[in-house]
């Protein structure tokens, strides 16, 4: 199996400062990124939001290398500084020897491409997975043309394949006002900008220049619903929200668009950490649970440091590229300097050049605002909208803990349990609500619904949302085929003592 | 002192079992658990239901749940998602071929129902399964249910009928006067107790300590995976190729084998439970077995912490000393024979004996087996190393 004394996950602008702050100091770096993605995992809506909304281009992996080597200029400032560059490549596991599980050979990660997967051990593993896509639900969000921030900023920037004409943003912080600009750029007209908020909480910078070309910007609006016909968003119906959330009658105003960008909030990736077991903690302010990590980037589990949106994403940094930068560039020094390249003096003088604020949190609570956001659009919605819609659980069935619909089970004994009356036996776990709904049980791996999911759990029960269990992660945390997953690699001896079940001699995995 | 008739220790299947049948046979039970329902085991298994000819020992039980499993929906007023459309055991190597003859040969000599089948018929049945099969051995009363509703449906049953169940509530002692056990002592306080039914999963050996008395069990690590659904469809419950599995009414994939890991386990803490790079090789031999379904994506895996005694079957036991304390461990069996485990059990507590031959799964067979049992078996954990 491939060793690399250091692995930094995610080329964006944290993980290709990480990489060629180490490469600089000495370090054999590998630098991984899963773009360009394979058309087949972008329709799972997978890692973002792409809401079908993307053409067959996506398809052409040469032409989509191509385009995605040009939007990142980062990329070739790291091959020239010695860093190994790995694209279309996707990280789906994390693994190292724990307590009950003992067997492995140091610590590893699971690699796939679109046609095969393979390990790869690590010394020092920096996580810069960016963040992704906040779903949240309003009828019709499970027609083509519902998508996030991030994959359309995927499809427009990075790929050039969004098939948007007409867009509908919903938020207008920075992350939803910059989608806008970068629609408007893209020759996309913007129909509306939309946010549940009294005024406009992005930017003044970003906003202007909307007004300035006829944006027309929606505050204390929400999104009824989306309309469609043969699968495809055609319409959108906003609604305009009173000071407790609920829609004024008689306010609605239907819109055009073939799409629907939710743009509310992105939540960091911590898929990785998570299966590696660093300690996370839950930051409203950054998006969520988040990794615990000091001031160089470090994570409480020894070799693992994180940096960029997956150490959490706060809307200051939409306008700040540095922030994301910095703390690349930190744990690259850090990582440098655990693995014995650079000395302390050294480090001391890297990390001078290094701004004080390089990590600061951002201003705002943005589970305030994304409760916010639920609670107007479920006034506005009603309980029948599909929370999870690869599983289509509804919030009804979600709060009654109802089986699966598939099922067709009736009886008055099943009527009589609810969230209300599990709650009181427990404090109220996402994973157990997830097991008998089916909501986070789907192809997009609960992307989509795990923290609204922990949000209306959180509503319907009276609990803090601070309190509420994160979901948990499984690998392999894409979504790989099982000819894709599977071990090419594996030894005459795994075969040959494969136990069926318990059996006397059973063999150690190599 | 809170008090009961019955405290059971363990919410799994197997205690959630016990203490219906017993709360339907008016007794006054609380459950306690260190986590949630099911968080084990028992909500993490394959959901195998058969009549475990691989077992004989255990065929009368499993023949009398599949018989519960027939009608356990409407018996507990919530679903289970229970199919009972058979069970196919394939074979793809001339040894597979041989161990099937073998058990269908016990089957018949059980009366169970069984019938060698060809690899054309195994193509009608399975869509997508490989070429490469010499037969198989179908089996029509077996099946395969949801675990996590399986044992939700019990927890919600038992509580219909005035059960008590303390989740996220760890046992720490038990309070021996004379011969029995007084009282639970529990992170939540301490539980008068008639009779304590121990079905502590994989502490069911550190829950007998607290009592004096050494049950050998050994804990391992299992892993499982699950593909997104599927859509061409079979409800018959699967083994083959080195995995066992079935397909979820949705359509997903469900299949674990290989490998296990001894492990240890704290008695209050719930063990981790990380999956390895094993789920690529249980990756590849799903595609070999059913390859029609090699591109369908692996969404989820999980792993979770079984106990086997050191002969792979149950015990199933009420103690000389202390004299009111049951012993139900099912050694990784647990999930498919739970109806008759708690039936059993509740027979055991109730009359102290039971309607079910469960005659081979006492605890004096392992009077031999002294606590330094794992190392000579070699089932203790590998040295740790990071």
């Amino acid at each position: 199996m491939e060793s690399r004394p250091l692995v930094v996950v995610g080329a964006g602008v944290s993980g290709t400062a990480a990489a060629i702050e180490a490469a600089k100091a000495g370090v054999q770096v590998t630098l991984i990124d899963e773009n360009p993605i394979p058309a087949s995992m972008a329709a799972l809506n997978v890692p973002q939001c792409f809401g079908q909304r993307f053409n067959a281009e996506l398809q052409d992996r040469t032409l989509m290398l191509q385009r995605v080597v040009a939007a990142n200029e980062a990329l070739a400032a790291a091959e020239e500084a010695g860093v190994n560059v790995q694209l279309g490549t996707c990280v789906w596991g994390a693994f190292r020897n724990t307590e009950t599980s003992r067997t492995l050979d140091g610590p590893q990660l699971g690699l796939a491409n679109n046609e095969r997967s393979w390990m790869i051990k690590y010394e020092r593993l920096i996580v810069a997975a960016g963040a992704r896509d906040l779903g949240v639900a309003f009828a019709g969000w499970n027609l083509a043309g519902a998508m996030g921030a991030n994959g359309a900023h995927a499809l427009m920037h990075r790929y050039q394949a969004l098939t948007s004409r007409r867009i509908v943003v919903v938020g207008a912080d920075n992350l939803g006002l910059n989608t806008a600009r970068m629609a408007l750029d893209s020759g996309i007209e913007v129909a509306a900008v939309v946010d549940v908020s009294d005024s406009l909480r992005g930017d003044e910078a970003l906003s202007a220049p909307l007004q300035d070309r006829g944006v027309k910007l929606y505050t204390s609006h929400t999104v009824r619903e989306a309309i469609g016909r043969d699968g495809e968003i055609e319409t959108v119906v906003l609604a305009e929200i009173d000071d407790s959330c609920e829609p004024v009658p008689g306010t609605d105003k239907v819109i055009a668009a073939d799409t629907v960008c939710l743009a509310i909030g992105l939540v960091p990736n911590v898929e990785l950490p998570s299966l590696l077991g660093c300690d996370l903690g839950f930051a409203p302010e950054l998006g969520g649970y988040v990794p615990v990590h000091d001031d160089c980037m470090r994570t409480s589990v020894k070799d693992v440091l994180v940096a960029g949106d997956a150490a959490g994403f706060h809307d200051g940094m939409v306008l700040d590229s540095e922030i994301a930068r910095n703390q690349g560039r930190l744990a690259g020094v850090a990582a440098a300097e655990s693995l014995g390249a650079i000395d302390t003096a050294e480090t001391t003088a890297r990390k001078r050049d290094l701004p004080a604020t390089a990590i600061d949190s951002g201003p705002n609570d943005a589970y305030a605002n994304w409760t916010r956001w639920l609670r107007a659009l479920l006034s506005a919605g009603g309980s029948d909208v599909a929370v999870c819609p690869c599983e289509e659980v509804t919030r009804a069935d979600l709060i009654g803990l109802r089986p699966p619909r598939f099922l067709k089970w009736k009886s008055e004994r099943r009527d009589g349990r609810s969230l209300g009356t599990l709650a009181p036996d427990a404090p109220v776990n996402p994973d157990q609500v997830k097991r008998l709904t089916r909501a986070g049980m789907g192809h997009c791996q609960g992307r989509l619904c795990r923290e609204q999911v922990a949000l209306l759990l959180a509503e319907a029960s009276g609990s803090d949302i601070a309190d509420m269990p994160l979901m948990s992660y499984r690998p392999p945390v894409r979504p790989l085929p099982l000819r894709v997953l599977w071990s090419h690699e594996e030894s005459e001896q795994v075969r040959r003592e494969w136990a069926k079940w318990f059996s006397p001699t059973s063999p150690v995995l190599e | 002192m809170d008090s009961a008739d019955v405290v059971v220790i363990g919410a799994g299947v197997s205690g959630l079992s016990s203490a219906y049948f017993l709360a339907r046979a008016g007794r006054d039970v609380v459950v306690v658990d260190k986590g949630i329902v099911g968080g084990e085991a028992s909500g993490r298994n394959g959901g195998m239901v058969s009549e475990r000819v691989d077992e004989p020992q255990l065929i009368p039980m499993a023949v009398e749940a599949t018989e519960l499993w027939a009608t356990l929906d409407e018996e507990l007023g919530h679903p289970t998602e229970f199919v009972q459309e058979g069970r196919l055991q394939i074979a793809v190597t001339e040894k597979d071929m041989g161990d099937l003859l073998a058990e269908r040969d016990v089957a018949m000599r059980h009366g169970i129902d069984v019938a060698l089948v060809e690899p054309s018929e195994i193509r009608d049945m399975i869509p997508g399964i490989t070429e490469r099969t010499l037969g198989g051995l179908f089996f029509p009363n077996g099946g395969h249910a949801n675990t996590q509703l399986t044992v939700q449906a019990y927890a919600w049953a038992l509580q219909d009928l005035g059960g008590r169940l303390y989740q996220n509530t760890a046992v720490t002692g038990l309070r021996i006067v004379d011969d029995k056990v007084a009282s639970v002592e529990t992170t939540a306080g301490d539980i008068a107790a008639d009779v304590v039914v121990g079905a502590a999963g994989p502490q069911t050996g550190l829950m007998a300590e607290l009592a004096g008395v050494h049950v050998p069990v050994a804990p391992a690590r299992v892993e499982i995976l699950a593909t997104a659904p599927v859509a061409s469809r079979f409800p018959i419950a699967l083994v083959g190729n080195g995995l066992y599995g079935h397909q979820a009414v949705r359509g997903n994939l469900i299949f674990g084998g290989g490998a296990h890991e001894w492990t240890d386990v704290d008695l209050t803490a719930s063990p981790g439970k990380p999956n390895t790079p094993l789920i690529r090789n249980i990756a590849r031999r799903l595609a070999e077995f059913l390859p029609g379904a090699a591109d369908a994506p692996v969404i989820r895996s999980w792993a979770g912490v079984v106990e086997q005694a050191p002969d792979y079957r149950p015990i199933i036991d009420i103690l000389d000393f202390p004299s009111n304390y049951v012993v139900v461990t099912a050694s990784a069996h647990g999930f498919g024979i739970s109806p008759a485990t708690g039936k059993a059990v509740s027979d055991l507590v109730l009359y102290g004996e039971t309607d079910i031959d469960i005659s081979g799964l006492g605890l004096n067979r392992f009077a031999d087996h002294g606590p330094d049992w794992r190392e000579k078996r070699g089932w203790t954990p590998a040295p740790l190393r990071y």
